[in-house]
């Protein structure tokens, strides 16, 4: 009796179904880590939208569950871009929102009544857990072992590269792309596997809904076509690659093009033309081929081939060109340009290049948010070599071009971190398989194996004793502890750092500043929203806001006040406008702001509190961009003392004191001090006794800590003087009488 | 409830603005309180349109433009006096000015004028004459009978329209026999500002000189001469306040209003003083020369759209029709404003510039006699994005019309392009999906019919 209970306790984790259900477990398990650790932003702070661009998603989402599907399809945005518009509707990817609003309007319809804004903030993490099964499934494909999904799946959950752009309140498209993206590679290798119509159209699906939600599709529409081109030349051609590949490619375009800021591009812009004029016709012409080589002989079918393949090669080429010179189809977009070239974007597109996310990666951020998966990926993709299967091959390749993309940009991290999950998954449980495996394998067995190999090889095994006594080596006790010890405080070590990582590093707002005071207890630093706030109760409703584009988004979305540019940047040149109207003087600012409609001007200044990321430090790019468009009005150079240092204290130049924005930051920062003594605590430098004064505009609002400052535009003056002589006569001064004694008096024509 | 107070507010209002339309508390400045009966009958006129007057001297304690931080006057005549005193320095005449109270300035050549005046003038880009004080002289156009051996009494024929595209608001109607005595007066020079008019410009061959320094010796040194040499000019700021000045205090005096002037060789003619010194007080404060917008309305002219009136937002290429209202103020009664006969009123819809300019034309159906409405139909510009209709409406002596009504442009809707089937470059395609789908039905169909071709061959390929 109790050897039949010991008998069914120790076959427990053997039977199918309780290992499905012991799976489905742990699967919640991790998908539960994956949620919990991405609250820590909600715990440390409040649920709030983080950011600059989840602002705006928020803010989209709000319109689409207020008005509807229909308005917001169609949605122009008449409180951006002023006075432009946006075409709001047609210039975004749908999908979050709609996803966001699918689940609001189904909770409203199961009765639970639910703030959108918890909907948006919860949506990353909630995604994040389907990510982490997403990872699991398309892990299974590629390793026999269910360990390593399983592994693949907790990677994933809890990577810092990934939970860098999911935390709770983070409401960005990589929210739910990312996992669309690891599901479309499963489904594609799954349609490929099995060379299935229904999994192709399936993969097209879910292609689709990426495409409706993120810009980085074209990393899968480079991706498929690239694995198959390589599979083609690897001689792998066969009938499963072109249904997979026919199928979604022709209903994944159809699909993408239903999205009005997609639309003809599939067929238009050279970045999709490795999918289309490449791949997608390469196969048609292989599988027309392969039906003509069943067709005529072998001898006959050569020179066809010859014949053919050249011809059909030169004609591609030249349409391609034809195509491109004629306009047809879009060249290279700058954007592409700078993934090969990371110098080019600096040159030629300063307003890409501005975007800190878009800078190449420095090297120990692959570390700090991928722990030891980094280490652990060469060898996973490694083991790919080994199989080489056909979904191995497409391992290879996703790392390849993902690991070059992550060097090239920061935020490509991100379409990096599945690919290193799942090949770190492979070999981590590769290596668990290998070393806790309690049997060792029977030596008897391992001889008839290798006699059956032939006696050349057992001579040359036989004389290493460690081989020829697997007890002592790999399968020995102590080999077996010291490697799954070691696995294991690795992988304990990897839990610590990502929990590490996510609470201190990837889990603030930026919208509130956090920091020590010192008692070591937590202060916030609210003044973005208390400026917010006040443009929101103390400004008329179309109030245009002027601020650089960083804070359109916020301004948008917590002030509800009309922005000039924001981070959605379609517009150089409006944004330059705002670059010109910052980096100038107030004589030729002015005129710029009153054509614009401008009623108030936002600054963010940090020299107070000593916080980097203000105004004044991304000047130089204002300076950039606007130079791009007015080189001979906007010198970068003037900005720049003779022996080539940016100040901003006594010694800087006439340009910069001049300038709007410098007059803006340090307006009155000297009343703070005691005289002679105002000081920069970002730039730490000593500013000059006397404060710049202001003439066109007037101040309005300052925060708490003077992170952000808010200037009112006046109004054209009643009596028809300059601002600046009526300046001077408000306060006293008596205008010289012009002196008639100088040139030849100016009469009066009416 | 709150339309009831704002509607009591109206009445009040119209009660207050039975006159001018900006209220009728008139201050007076005088040296002293008896000079008044210099000028009594223009001040009785002033008081029989309903001003109520409150005379002070500069001295006086309890003169002041301001109670509490609002306007305690809404008009002021500034007579000549030797000091403004603290209660009118130039900064509070401006604040004045700009919290849209009226100034009638007069200056005399009897008295320097004070420097708070003049650093005011300043302000205003008119510039008076060195050492403040001057004096204009005319040799040839003098009242022979006042002024025979000075020539400092000016005679001048009602100064007729500006340009020949404004309404002649001050000699219309003017006696041709009449003449303006200008006496004693001083004249002014003009800068460029285009706020600035002036009402009447000394002729051709009139001087300023400075009587006191340059009465002996050839002048050669002049202030301003002929036409440059303002005598009466006007500055309309840009919220509309008037500011009003005229060089000779005493063209208001009553031994002008009814004197009979006598040019060298001429008959002996009326003056035309009273008439034009009402005209000029009553431009000044608000009497005529007003304009008023009393509404603007704009809405889609498209055959079956809704008709509501000033929507928010419009959609690219649509049909509008804009229109609006205006009132002139004529001494006592709103009338039709009547757009000058080489004027024209114009509306720009413009985004960062204007992409129409449009005549707005007189609209009979919709005007009466108080007011007169004036209307264009357009297609909007094929640009979407965030418009002004603007009236922008400026003229000398009228009040500014600066009329900014903000509506978006939407860009066509998804549902809103003519189908695929109506446009005929279409068809083929249309015609080639068709093709297709017929085709691959009949394939369908054929394979389908067709039965399995026998075992024999089968197995053949399969070797």
């Amino acid at each position: 009796m109790s050897a039949d209970t010991l008998e069914v306790l120790a076959s427990a984790g053997k039977g199918q179904s309780t290992r499905t259900v012991l799976r489905f477990i742990i699967l919640s398990l991790i998908a539960g880590a994956a949620i919990a650790s991405r609250l820590f932003s909600v715990i440390r702070f409040e649920s709030i939208i983080h950011e600059f661009d989840p602002w705006f998603n928020f803010r989209a989402t709000k319109y689409l569950v207020a008005n509807g599907f229909y308005n917001f399809w169609d949605w122009f945005d008449d409180r951006t871009w002023h006075p432009l518009g946006r075409v709001t509707g047609g210039t975004l990817y749908p999908g979050l929102m709609v996803t966001s609003g699918v689940i609001y309007h189904a909770l409203r319809a199961l009765t639970i009544p639910v703030d959108i804004r918890n909907i948006c903030v919860l949506l990353a993490p909630a995604f994040s857990g389907l990510t982490a099964f997403a990872a699991y499934l398309l892990t299974n494909e590629m390793a026999p072992s269910p360990s390593a999904g399983l592994l693949a799946a907790i990677f994933m959950g809890i990577a810092p590269g990934y939970i860098s752009r999911s935390v709770a309140g983070s409401y960005d498209n990589e929210a739910i792309a990312i996992f669309l993206l690891v599901f479309t590679f499963f489904l594609w290798i799954r349609a490929l596997k099995q060379g299935s119509m229904l999994w192709g159209a399936l993969c097209a699906l879910f292609y689709g809904y990426m495409v409706a939600s993120w810009g980085g599709y074209a990393f899968i529409t480079c991706l498929l076509p690239l694995h198959a081109f390589v599979l083609i030349c690897m001689g792998r051609y066969s009938t499963r690659l072109y249904v997979a590949y026919t199928t979604w490619y022709a209903l994944g375009t159809l699909a993408s093009m239903q999205i009005p800021f997609v639309g003809f591009l599939p067929v238009k812009t050279s970045e999709h033309m490795p999918a289309l004029a490449g791949i997608f016709g390469f196969l048609q012409l292989l599988a027309f081929l392969d039906y003509v080589r069943s067709a005529i002989p072998s001898r006959q079918f050569q020179t066809f081939l010859w014949l053919f393949a050249g011809g059909t090669f030169g004609l591609g080429l030249a349409a391609l060109v034809i195509a491109t010179s004629a306009g047809f189809i879009a060249p290279w977009s700058g954007r592409f340009y700078s993934l090969w070239d990371t110098g080019y974007a600096k040159i030629h597109i300063p307003i890409i290049a501005s975007v800190s996310e878009h800078q190449p990666t420095a090297w120990p951020a692959f570390f700090f948010d991928l722990n030891m998966l980094i280490w652990l990926f060469p060898a996973g993709v490694y083991l790919c070599f080994q199989q080489l299967a056909d979904e191995h091959v497409f391992i290879v390749v996703y790392a390849l071009f993902g690991s070059y993309f992550a060097g090239v940009m920061v935020r490509l991290m991100l379409t990096l971190t599945p690919v290193v999950c799942v090949a770190a998954a492979i070999s981590a449980s590769s290596l668990l398989d290998t070393y806790l495996n309690v049997k060792s394998p029977n030596p008897e067995e391992h001889q008839a194996d290798d006699s059956a190999d032939g006696s050349a090889k057992k001579a040359a095994k036989a004389g290493l004793k460690s081989t020829s006594k697997p007890v002592v080596g790999v399968y020995g006790w102590l080999s077996k502890g010291s490697v799954a010890g070691a696995m294991t405080v690795y992988l304990i070590l990897f839990v610590l750092h990502c929990t590490w990582v996510t609470s201190n590093a990837y889990s603030s707002p930026s919208v509130v500043l956090a920091s020590r005071m010192p008692d070591g207890s937590q202060h916030i630093i609210d003044d973005y929203r208390e400026a917010y706030q006040w443009l929101r109760q103390n400004t008329r409703e179309d109030a245009k806001i002027m601020s650089w584009w960083d804070y359109g988004y916020q301004i948008g979305g917590m002030a509800d006040r009309p922005t000039l540019v924001d981070n959605n940047t379609w517009n150089n040149t409006h944004i330059a406008t705002v670059g010109k109207a910052m980096s100038s003087r107030e004589e030729v600012s002015y005129p710029i702001m009153r054509q614009h409609e401008v009623d108030y001007v936002l600054v963010v200044f940090g020299g107070l509190l000593g916080y980097s990321g203000d105004d004044i430090n991304k000047f130089l790019w204002m300076v950039r961009i606007a130079e791009g468009i007015w080189p001979d009005e906007v010198k970068e150079r003037e900005f720049f003392t003779p022996r080539g240092e940016y100040r901003v204290d006594g010694e800087a130049t006439e340009t910069m004191k001049n300038s709007l924005m410098y007059k803006m930051s340090y307006y009155n920062y000297n009343s703070l001090f005691p005289p002679g003594q105002a000081q920069d605590r970002v730039r730490g430098s000593r500013l000059p006794e006397v404060g710049p004064s202001l003439s066109t505009i007037e101040e309005a609002f300052t925060s708490e800590n003077w992170i952000i400052r808010i200037y009112k535009v006046k109004d054209l003056d009643n009596f028809g003087r300059d601002h600046a002589s009526a300046a001077a006569f408000d306060r006293g001064l008596k205008k010289k009488k012009v002196n008639k004694k100088k040139g030849p008096r100016q009469l009066r024509v009416d | 409830m709150r339309s009831l107070v704002s509607f009591v507010v109206l009445l009040f209002v119209a009660v207050v603005s039975a006159i001018s339309t900006t209220g009728n508390r008139l201050l007076v400045v005088l040296e002293d309180v008896a000079e008044k009966e210099g000028y009594s009958k223009f001040l009785g006129d002033l008081e029989g349109r309903g001003f109520k007057l409150s005379i002070e001297t500069p001295k006086s304690e309890s003169l002041s433009l301001f109670h509490l931080g609002e306007r305690a006057y809404d008009h002021v005549i500034l007579f000549p006096t030797k000091g403004k005193g603290p209660n009118l320095t130039a900064n509070l005449l401006l604040q004045f000015f700009g919290a849209n109270g009226n100034i009638l300035l007069t200056l005399s050549s009897g008295a320097a004028t004070p420097s708070a005046l003049v650093s005011l003038l300043t302000e205003l880009d008119i510039q008076l004459p060195a050492d403040r004080t001057g004096l204009v002289v005319d040799h040839f156009n003098y009242d022979s009978t006042s002024a025979p051996d000075t020539h400092d009494v000016l005679l001048l024929p009602a100064p007729g329209p500006l340009r020949s595209d404004i309404k002649d608001i001050f000699s219309a109607g003017a006696p041709a026999n009449e003449l303006i005595a200008f006496p004693h007066g001083v004249g002014a020079a003009l800068g460029a500002s285009e706020l600035l008019s002036p009402i009447l410009r000394a002729p051709s061959t009139a001087y300023s000189y400075n009587p006191k320094e340059q009465s002996e010796a050839v002048v050669d040194d002049l202030f301003a001469t002929g036409e440059q040499l303002a005598l009466i000019s006007t500055f309309q700021a840009r919220n509309s306040a008037r500011f009003t000045l005229v060089g000779a205090a005493e063209l208001f005096q009553d031994k002008w209003f009814d004197a009979d002037v006598k040019k060298t060789g001429g008959k002996a003619v009326k003056t035309f003083n009273r008439e034009f010194a009402k005209r000029v007080s009553g431009w000044t404060f608000q009497e005529i020369g007003v304009l008023r917008v009393n509404w603007i309305e704009h809405h889609l002219s498209e055959v079956g759209a809704s008709n509501e009136s000033n929507p928010k937002i419009y959609r690219i290429k649509n049909d509008v029709t804009y229109t609006i209202s205006l009132s002139e103020w004529s001494w006592d009664t709103w009338n039709a404003f009547a757009v000058p006969k080489n004027d024209a009123l114009q509306l720009e819809f413009s985004m960062l510039s204007p992409f129409h300019r449009l005549p707005l034309t007189h609209d009979a159906k919709q005007s009466n006699a108080e007011q007169a409405a004036y209307t264009s139909s357009f297609k909007l510009p094929d640009q979407h994005g965030i418009f002004n209709f603007k009236v922008n409406f400026k003229r000398p002596f009228l009040t500014n019309v600066e009329e900014k009504n903000t509506v978006s442009v939407r860009h066509m809707a998804h549902d809103e392009w003519p189908r695929s089937f109506v446009i005929s470059g279409a068809w083929p395609w249309i015609a080639g999906i068709g093709a297709t789908v017929t085709g691959w039905l009949a394939f369908c169909a054929l394979w389908m019919y067709s039965g399995p071709v026998g075992g024999k061959k089968e197995s053949k390929k399969t070797q």
